[in-house]
């Protein structure tokens, strides 16, 4: 899809516009009374990526919010941020109220997203929401930016102006159901769609293949893994991720490094080797560029960007 | 019917602290066919409250009589009248309708005082069996199934969701918060597909109309089914039920 210029309100969305090859990152509030530590992510991250998602509850643990955390990063650093929103804690109300609050606070980004059920996080006896789903949510972002109206047709007085992302999980147990979802979410009008991680080719390939020519630009998730704990949270407990054995192996190896900086030093090394691959890959795949979910781990991300040049 | 779990005697004890004489009562409907409420389960209460040195009334509600409906149990309450009027506490043994529906009569038709407790925990509308059953509804007010494939993702999906699958689906098409369960979503799918009617998959559902589950919902009926109806269908359903069965495979 071609937008004019009058309607591309974010750098993401124009950099994806321009053809260029996107990189973004991820930030995540924690559970605290500031954001003290994505702001200094942010700052590091700053002249790396176009844009840094700020996570939702993540996992279904509740942190700081991710509207109030956004606003505060964009406002301290001048990162632009990608307001994440999960349907998982709010009715259609509360999420019109935040999205129409994301407008106000120059938020130009949300990632639009079902969420985890919140028993599988830290308040398990939370009441669950999932009013909207994840292309529901989608369409009523769209329908509040393009016709200035809700979903029950209230009118709202000067929309705000903003771009609407959705997710896709290219290793679904069953990808032909969910290339069907990310096809109704295309129809919802959806503006960009960002990947679950993939750490395997072929799973990439698949879902690609599966998927077909679509008109919308497709940011392809990965992982790079700060610690072995990290990349083994991911195997173990995310639906539909796989890590490779061979660089679980490789990262389980260097917990054994006493050195701290020489264990640093490793676990680059075995990142940007198995990400050399996975990214010469990439390359001549229709990903319009890399979401990179190095959370605090943003020294890793200009050897990855060299090697897309 | 309404599936029930029993609650742990613990917290029954808890509710029952200070109160000597209880009265047990069961429920003949959905609680007998799920032995949570039937003759077996009144006589198991009664005597575990009795060991913790409870004086016990045992109200049996034979099969068909559920508590939930007064015009039925209120004969069963009635006829304990005068026993009930010294008792502390009333244990129901039903889902929460008929602990209710019994407070209600005990408190304000037989004009008694006294607190009415759970027995049981009510877990959902639930179907299919003999053994294993699963909750496919949960009275919504506004049934989906017309466009979902005779699946209802409200309540088979775990989040509810009428846009999915979400990203979570595991191995074997499971679901993301229990393994054990089925993806609504892929279900729907593969039943779209064996009715050839994959392109509505892609279709775009609006958000459930949540309006129309006004709680308390109310419901007036003109001409309720009486006992001697009941029992006039029983030789017909006895017939029938005595005749060829299909196969039941668990």
């Amino acid at each position: 899809m071609k937008r004019r210029s009058d309607e591309i309100y974010s750098d993401l969305m124009r950099e994806l516009e321009e053809g260029r090859y996107v990189f973004t990152g991820e930030l995540e509030p924690e559970k605290a009374g500031d954001v003290n530590e994505p702001i200094e992510m942010a700052r590091e991250l700053l002249d790396l990526v176009v844009a840094c998602n700020v996570t939702d509850n993540p996992q279904s643990f509740a942190y700081v919010s991710s509207l109030a955390a956004s606003y505060q990063i964009q406002k301290e650093t001048g990162m632009e941020c990608v307001y994440q929103l999960r349907c998982a804690d709010r009715n259609r109300m509360a999420l019109l109220s935040d999205v129409l609050g994301a407008g106000v606070l120059g938020i130009k980004n949300i990632l639009a997203l079902a969420g985890d059920h919140v028993s599988l996080g830290d308040t398990p006896d939370a009441k669950p929401v999932f009013d909207l789903d994840s292309t529901t949510l989608i369409k009523l972002i769209r329908t509040v930016v393009s016709e200035g109206k809700d979903l029950a047709g209230n009118e709202i007085h000067n929309p705000p102006k903003l771009h609407v992302g959705g997710a896709a999980a290219p290793g679904a147990a069953h990808l032909k159901a969910e290339v069907a979802k990310v096809k109704r979410k295309i129809k919802a009008g959806v503006e960009y769609l960002q990947t679950q991680v993939v750490y395997f080719t072929d799973v990439l390939d698949r879902f690609f293949k599966e998927l077909g020519p679509v008109d919308v630009p497709i940011l392809v998730g990965i992982f790079p893994a700060r610690t072995f704990g990290q990349a083994d949270f991911f195997d173990k407990f995310v639906a539909g991720v796989d890590v490779p054995p061979d660089y679980l192996e490789n990262m389980r190896a260097t917990k054994q490094i006493k050195d701290k900086e020489k264990r640093k030093e490793e676990v680059d090394r075995v990142n940007v080797e198995f990400f050399t691959g996975f990214l010469e890959h990439l390359k001549g795949t229709p990903a319009a560029g890399c979401h990179m979910m190095a959370v605090g781990y943003p020294r890793v991300i200009p050897a990855l960007k060299k090697i897309m040049e | 019917m309404i599936a029930q779990e029993q609650k742990p005697i613990e917290e029954i004890l808890g509710y029952l602290k200070g109160k000597r004489k209880v009265a047990v009562v069961g429920c003949g409907g959905c609680s007998t066919f799920y032995r949570t409420g039937d003759k077996a389960a009144v006589e198991k209460r009664a005597e575990e409250l009795m060991s913790k040195g409870k004086e016990v009334l045992k109200i049996v509600l034979p099969f068909s009589i559920q508590a939930c409906e007064i015009e039925k149990s209120g004969v069963w309450l009635e006829k304990n009248r005068k026993k009930l009027e010294g008792y502390d506490a009333v244990l129901v043994l039903s889902c929460g309708s008929g602990v209710q529906v019994v407070a209600d009569y005990i408190n304000e038709k037989m004009g008694f005082a006294v607190p009415v407790i759970p027995a049981n925990d009510a877990i959902g509308l639930v179907g299919g069996g003999p053994r294993s059953l699963k909750e496919t509804c949960q009275s919504c007010g506004m049934c989906e199934l017309g466009k979902t494939a005779g699946i209802c993702p409200l309540t088979e999906c775990g989040k509810g969701l009428m846009n999915g699958p979400c990203g979570g689906v595991r191995e074997g098409d499971k679901c993301e918060i229990d393994e054990k369960k089925d993806c609504a979503w892929v279900k729907i799918y593969k039943r779209m597909e064996q009715l050839g009617e994959l392109d509505k998959f892609e279709e775009i559902r609006d958000p459930h109309e949540w309006s129309k589950m006004k709680r308390p919902r109310l419901f007036e009926i003109e001409n309720p089914v009486g006992i001697s109806e009941m029992m006039g269908a029983l030789p017909g359903m006895l017939s029938t039920m005595l005749g060829p069965k299909p196969k039941l495979d668990e």
